[in-house]
């Protein structure tokens, strides 16, 4: 028998360079021009070195003039900087939905909606013209490498407000490195505008190890974001400018774990190296509090020790605190002080802010409305030997089981905002729901009623509108969006080229690709004879009444759509 | 008290008010209406045509006709008092005619098979759920004839890397049928699962005359058993969810039919009557 063990290469950091093409007279060009002349190559440790990660992290890109090179609203991995030419900033309120390739968001009319009655296409994914030809301006190219042209530009600058950038400037690092949605509309100002687009492995690498250009970002988040991103969490809303500033410039940001979490979750949590033990810690459990972290976007898992293993107690999403109940009860009595009493562990990517406790105490805390607080801390809390973990953190690890817990986490379910959840102890298999998803979405459902199961509740595979939605990420015509009306992700049909990216990114596996039908049932050809293509996904039924079909058509309440985000809703669905 | 408790309760509540106030007013104005029986029927017949529109609303999803299980839960406490109202409608008699009797066993086995079915659909989804592996009903027979073919490998293989034709002989006398056949749909609704169990017996039985080699392969089976016992009973279990509407909506359609009739009926014979 031939026992002999066959040893791969193990995947490297640079398998897939962001261009295979990218040559050394490019990569000497790049370094001898600023900021990456004045990086110094002996601050980057030898297994990643300057040269290698601009040449594996970067590649340069060509614009014509009108060419959209980012949307506002959409989500993207990289950050440019502007090597020749220039750009056009779009200010808000930003460029029409319909000229960004968006589908106008609105509900139909009540005749229109009486009127699928006889309306209705007999055949399912039928397409109208308009739905198959593409309405963003001009597409050059196919796939995920199509490029959009907005149709006249003059006019649009002419109607907006838009500012221009020239060569040396970055954009998009922000959006790059916390996962926020784009901010402007950017599109190239002149012909040939060459563009330097770094991937955010690459990005990160640099701010790592380059002092100077991590200085720059920093100061530029500081300067565009910090000071929104901390008054958007109450706790900082009773504070007047100039504490405000106080706490921004104290603050510090990071950003943990892996920004491609999504494309290969569902091997980690085979594997089972998604457990909470192997996961990235933020803040330990026992360790002294030395300041509150906010999540600024992505998600952190909150544990506790049990047994030989942390226990999930609850998971926080944006706009949640980790630390903050700690900090105030130490500060309210300072002789009777408390570590912190479970751990912050990162569950993909998180980005944070982080502020100190001194700053806590000295500016935040003192005039803080107490509806802004957490709850105190237990009397016994300092002397309690054993506290059962499952009662902490609003009980809900208690209240939906720890099993639903642990399967909510480790399957990142969390992510959603309009999950669809079935309780199994209720549903009779009728397909009620989709038999009315079918009715509502050209004779062919969005989602299936199948999916992972765990204490008698399925997760259906349907889109979940997930607040990080990765499905957005490349979508080169930006037919896939969030509803202007609602921050729903939608697909506009118009504008949707069947490049299967947001298909192949979700990792919900809640989009499929359909092969579009004319009013008679054939199937629509291209010159080359084959197939249109169009991505299809629950989009809530945003434009009938009453909310999503499938949930008004389950006759025993077994169905609903779920922001699980948050806990509480889940917690009382499961105690009706 | 949690919510659905709390419905139900109202609902209860609501259904023995609603049937008090028609049986109380009923006796007080029966005395002095003379039509009343044409009152109760017209009422009857609102009231059978509204449980009807049920499926038409469930037929069209995209109008904005409120929520499925609002529908059913009206369709549910409407139907109860139906009962009511149908009791008073026929003097709390069986009828004597042959026409009208066989309307009345159209509106008994269109109650009977409804409340039935809220029933069996309260029971079923726990049964399903205690399953485990949840498949699609219309996957169904496709895993079945996965399992079919796994076994039958099995015991092929067995021959082979057992040199033994133990478990073939077996599977042959044993297993091969159940694998194909899809089971017994009442030992399944009654939850016995006898014919599984027999076979797990058996074996169990012939596993002290395997050797390590064999009982791998046999432990193997004993798994196949069980999925293919569990297949069964969520084929029937699903199945039976689906023939009670096939029961029940034929039912009331023929009802509709029977009662239309009815109603041309009651006018021919009472033409001229109480004119005079």
């Amino acid at each position: 028998m031939d026992d002999t063990i066959l040893k791969g290469e193990r995947p490297g950091r640079w398998d897939s360079p962001l261009d295979p093409g990218f040559v050394e007279a490019d990569l000497d060009r790049l370094l001898g021009i600023a900021p990456f002349r004045e990086m110094n190559p002996e601050s980057f440790p030898r297994r990643q070195p300057l040269r290698a990660i601009l040449q594996n992290d970067c590649r340069i890109r060509r614009f014509q003039r009108g060419e959209l090179i980012v949307r506002a609203g959409d989500f993207g991995s990289s950050a440019f900087m502007i090597l020749g030419g220039s750009v056009r900033v779009v200010l808000p309120p930003g460029l029409p939905d319909e000229v960004l390739g968006r589908r106008a968001p609105g509900r139909k009319s009540l005749f229109k909606i009486v009127a699928q009655l006889w309306n209705n296409h007999r055949h399912p994914e039928v397409r109208t013209p308009e739905e198959l030809g593409s309405k963003t301006g001009n597409l050059v190219g196919e796939g995920a490498e199509a490029r959009v042209f907005l149709q006249d530009v003059p006019r649009l600058i002419e109607q907006n407000k838009t500012v221009t950038v020239g060569a040396g400037e970055f954009f998009g690092e922000i959006a790059a490195l916390s996962r926020m949605p784009r901010t402007a509309t950017i599109l190239a100002d002149t012909d040939d505008t060459e563009l330097l687009e770094i991937r955010w492995q690459g990005l990160r690498d640099l701010l790592k190890y380059d002092p100077t250009l991590r200085a720059h970002i920093d100061a530029l988040y500081r300067k565009n974001t910090l000071s929104n991103a901390l008054r958007s969490f109450p706790l900082f809303q009773h504070l007047n400018e100039e504490q405000l500033q106080r706490v921004a410039a104290q603050t510090q940001f990071g950003t943990f774990g892996d920004y491609d979490w999504s494309g290969d979750y569902k091997k980690l949590a085979q594997s089972g190296s998604n457990a909470p033990e192997r996961e990235t810690p933020i803040a330990q459990e026992g360790d002294y509090p030395d300041g509150v972290v906010f999540v600024r976007s992505g998600f952190a898992r909150l544990t506790k020790r049990f047994a030989n293993g942390q226990r999930t107690l609850n998971y926080l999403g944006a706009g949640r605190s980790f630390g903050l109940r700690e900090i105030a009860h130490n500060w309210r009595h300072p002789d009777r002080t408390v570590p912190f009493q479970a751990s912050l562990r990162v569950i993909g990517y998180t980005h944070t802010l982080f502020v100190p406790t001194h700053v806590m105490e000295e500016i935040v805390l003192p005039g803080a409305p107490a509806s802004a607080l957490p709850e105190p801390m237990p009397a016994n809390v300092e002397t309690a030997e054993e506290v059962d973990p499952l009662h902490e953190q609003g009980g809900f690890a208690e209240r939906i089981g720890p099993e639903l817990m642990e399967f909510l986490t480790s399957r990142r379910f969390f992510n959603g905002t309009a999950t669809m959840v079935i309780n199994l102890d209720r549903c009779t298999r009728c397909d009620d729901c989709v038999r009315a998803c079918a009715s509502t979405h050209d004779n062919n459902p969005r989602f299936l009623r199948h999916g992972p199961i765990s204490s008698g509740i399925q997760v259906a595979q349907a889109c979940m509108h997930c607040v990080d939605p990765v499905c957005m990420i490349g979508c080169p015509t930006g037919a896939i969006h969030r509803d202007a009306s609602g921050g729903n992700v939608v697909i506009n049909q118009s504008t949707c080229i069947g490049c299967t990216s947001c298909a192949n990114n979700c990792p919900y596996e809640a989009i499929r690709m359909v092969e579009a039908r004319n009013e008679r049932g054939g199937f629509v050809i291209d010159a080359e004879m084959r197939p249109i293509v169009k991505a299809t996904k629950c989009d809530l039924c945003l434009d009938q009444y009453g909310g999503p079909a499938c949930e008004r058509a389950c006759p025993h309440d077994a169905l609903t759509r779920m922001d699980l985000t948050h806990l509480d809703r889940l917690a009382q669905w499961l105690e009706r | 008290m949690r919510p659905f408790v709390q419905r139900r309760f109202a609902g209860l509540i609501l259904l023995i008010a609603a049937l008090v106030a028609l049986v109380f007013g009923h006796a007080q104005l029966a005395p002095s209406l003379r039509h009343m029986a044409a009152l109760t029927g017209w009422a009857l017949l609102a009231v059978c045509l509204f449980l009807t529109a049920y499926n038409a609303r469930k037929k069209l999803p995209f109008l904005p006709l409120g929520n499925s299980r609002t529908w059913l839960q009206l369709h549910a406490y409407v139907g109860y008092f139906s009962v009511g109202l149908f009791m008073v409608h026929t003097g709390w008699r069986w009828p004597s005619g042959w026409f009208e009797g066989i309307l009345a066993v159209l509106y008994t086995a269109v109650a009977l098979s409804g409340v039935l079915g809220l029933f069996w659909s309260r029971v079923v989804p726990r049964r399903l759920t205690a399953c485990g592996d949840e498949v699609v009903f219309e996957r169904i027979p496709i895993v079945r004839r996965q399992l079919a073919e796994r076994a039958e490998q099995l015991a092929l293989d067995s021959v082979v890397s057992t040199q033994s034709a133990a478990i073939a002989d077996f599977y042959n006398l044993h297993l091969a049928g159940y694998f194909v056949d899809p089971g017994s749909l009442w030992q399944h609704w009654v939850g016995t699962h006898r014919t599984a169990r027999r076979l797990l017996d058996k074996l169990e039985d012939l596993q002290r005359f395997l050797n390590a080699d064999q009982k791998k392969v046999l432990d193997e089976l004993v798994l196949l058993v069980r999925r293919k016992d569990s297949i069964d009973e969520q084929h029937a279990l699903q199945l039976s969810l689906r023939l009670w509407l096939f029961v029940h909506i034929p039912l009331t359609y023929s009802l509709l039919v029977f009662t239309a009739f009815h109603i041309v009926l009651v006018f021919g014979f009472s033409a001229g009557v109480g004119t005079k």
